[in-house]
């Protein structure tokens, strides 16, 4: 029981990161960006080999969210300034990035437990070595200092939504044309947003692979259902109305989706299966029409916007 | 102010379906005029609003805002100057943001968008006072997401919104056709009141002839992508719907043929 709870919030907070990243593309700004799948284990990867070579940590977090940020960004381009669809743009990113991990890794995945990681280096800053710490405690300075870290994400993401940059965001995503009609360039916020959202993907592959202690270029596989279907548990429990909902939803989403599948594993359940399980419970969530997301944009849709302009006859 | 120089806008072109939309307009709008635009169906009014609004960019010709050439400039970059509301009131407004999000989005139109937070008290002073002139309360709900307003309600916030930082121009394309007729009375009168209280430019598409006489000082038909009647204010207060009417045919040599615009009330 005590596995599953500590297991549930490390990996929760850990991969909350993350959620908050796809709740910002697929939910806020209406689009479905499958870069995810690549930012995630890129981030990791860049951290692992930036570990490797022997940069410290921090630094090497820092590296890794960052190479997400440019993998948004790369997909940013390509839809708005090369018109490229926007799924589309998603997995041209992610095949070219699964070749900048091999080459970056120089093979397919980096072993880090001999290394000082993250958490380690946090906790030198406050003088202590790990050897000082029962396990118990080790685990849960490791969870308090995570929950430090996504409560900041999340309250950073809060402000910046709540500001006029932050509200041309939320515009873009709910009726662009409005928002373009009030001076805003909507490929430049769609942009941004790609970037947060990737960063902090990233920023999650980086830490996911500071907990394993390994970076594998397969770990992005199935990461972003699991990441909708942290966001879809988490607007069940806590309501859709309403962004701090939305935001907080996100997070505690992702510590129970974690705690199941812990749960899972204490049960013996298949491990193998808990992915195909994961897809059919967010298909489902999405299909019942009472459940309390189907009320709003469907999370995992492209919001289909009317474009009549072009047509004639409309005078 | 803002003038168009032979204005040219083909839609399909090359293909059976070509329709010379806008053809050869030429417009000088003096400041504060208040002018409306009839025609009969695809006469190409809609597209003209467009034109000015940077939606559509002109094949041919040129438009000036305020001695600026703006024709290759898109809707994002026009925006500070120009204000406009579409007849769906679902077009005008967020949804899924809140009313005070709506007009402090509008509060900044055409300017850069920074990290300050978007609603400060001060702005919210400003909102109540400007919603309390609209008179359906709307003050007193700033926090509720704009979703949960009627039709007529979003439009005049639309209205609001259209107009909160002084555009140098608005334009209205049948913005209370979606309405019920109470409804777009009341919409058509507020329209009225802020056109005039602000002394807006205004290029307006009406619902109706009655409104096209009534609102407005300068009165303007057109036929098939062509401006072929531009009357003044003495001429046009004077005018009756069949009269109207009549001068159409007699311009355009066919007869009106929108009867939603002939009948609606």
């Amino acid at each position: 029981m005590e596995n599953i709870i500590t297991s549930g919030l490390q990996q929760g907070f850990i991969y909350g990161f993350m959620a908050l990243g796809v709740l910002l593309t697929f939910r806020i700004l209406g689009f479905p960006d499958l870069t995810v799948e690549g930012s995630f284990p890129l981030g990791a990867a860049i951290t692992a080999k930036a570990i490797v070579v022997g940069a410290d940590p921090l630094l090497a977090v820092l590296l890794g969210a960052l190479a997400g940020g440019v993998a948004g960004a790369a997909t940013g381009l390509m839809h708005t300034r090369m018109k490229v669809n926007n799924i589309l743009a998603g997995i041209l990113t992610t095949s070219a990035i699964y070749t900048v991990m091999l080459r970056t890794m120089g093979r397919p995945n980096i072993p880090l437990l001999t290394n000082e990681n993250f958490f380690d280096r946090i906790l030198r800053l406050f003088n202590i070595t790990e050897g000082t710490l029962s396990l118990i405690q080790y685990k849960t300075v490791t969870i308090t200092l995570l929950f430090v870290m996504v409560l900041t994400a999340r309250l950073l993401l809060g402000w910046f939504l709540k500001t006029d940059l932050g509200l041309a965001v939320r515009a873009t995503g709910d009726n662009e044309k409005m928002i373009r009609s009030l001076g805003v360039n909507t490929d430049n916020t769609k942009l941004l947003t790609l970037i947060i959202s990737n960063f902090m993907v990233a920023l999650s592959g980086a830490l996911a692979s500071q907990s394993q202690g390994f970076a594998d270029v397969g770990m992005g596989i199935g990461v972003l259902v699991a990441s909708i279907a942290s966001v879809i548990v988490g607007e069940m429990l806590f309501g859709s109305r309403g962004l701090s909902m939305l935001l907080t939803g996100a997070i505690l989403g992702s510590v129970i989706y974690r705690a199941l599948l812990a749960l899972g594993l204490r049960l013996n359940l298949p491990a193998e299966d808990f992915k195909a399980v994961t897809a059919i419970l967010v298909l489902l969530a999405l299909f019942l029409p009472n459940i309390k997301t189907r009320t709003q944009k469907p999370l995992s849709l492209p919001q289909v916007t009317e474009n009549k302009e072009k047509e004639v006859g409309q005078e | 102010m803002i003038k168009l120089t032979n204005v040219y806008k083909v839609f399909f072109p090359n293909t059976s379906n070509e329709v010379l939309a806008l053809n050869n307009i030429n417009l000088d709008l003096n400041p504060g005029d208040f002018i409306t635009i009839i025609g009969s169906n695809g006469a190409g009014k809609s597209t003209f609003l467009k034109v000015l609004a940077g939606i559509e960019l002109p094949d041919a010709g040129k438009v000036e805002l305020a001695g600026k050439d703006v024709t290759a400039y898109p809707e994002y970059l026009r925006a500070k100057d120009i204000g406009r509301i579409d007849q769906d009131p679902l077009a005008s407004t967020a949804s899924e943001m809140t009313i005070e999000e709506n007009l402090a989005m509008a509060y900044k139109r055409g300017q850069v968008r920074g990290l300050r937070w978007a609603i400060t008290s001060n702005k919210e002073k400003l909102f109540k006072e400007v919603l309390a002139e609209v008179g359906l309360g709307l003050e007193n709900r700033l926090r509720v997401p704009v979703r949960t307003l009627s039709g007529g309600q979003r439009q005049a916030l639309a209205l609001v919104i259209a107009t909160l930082a002084e555009p140098k121009l608005l334009l209205l394309d049948e913005h209370t056709a979606a309405l019920d007729p109470k409804t777009a009375k009341q919409i058509m009168d507020l329209t009225g009141k802020i056109v005039s209280s602000k002394k807006l430019t205004t290029l307006m598409i009406p619902h109706n002839m009655e409104q096209a006489i009534k609102f407005g000082n300068r009165l303007m038909m057109m036929h098939r992508g062509q401006l072929i009647l531009d009357l003044g204010h003495e001429e046009k207060s004077m005018l009756t719907v069949p009269q109207l009417v009549e001068r159409f045919s007699t311009a355009s040599g066919t007869a009106f043929d929108d009867d939603r615009v002939l009948l609606a009330t």
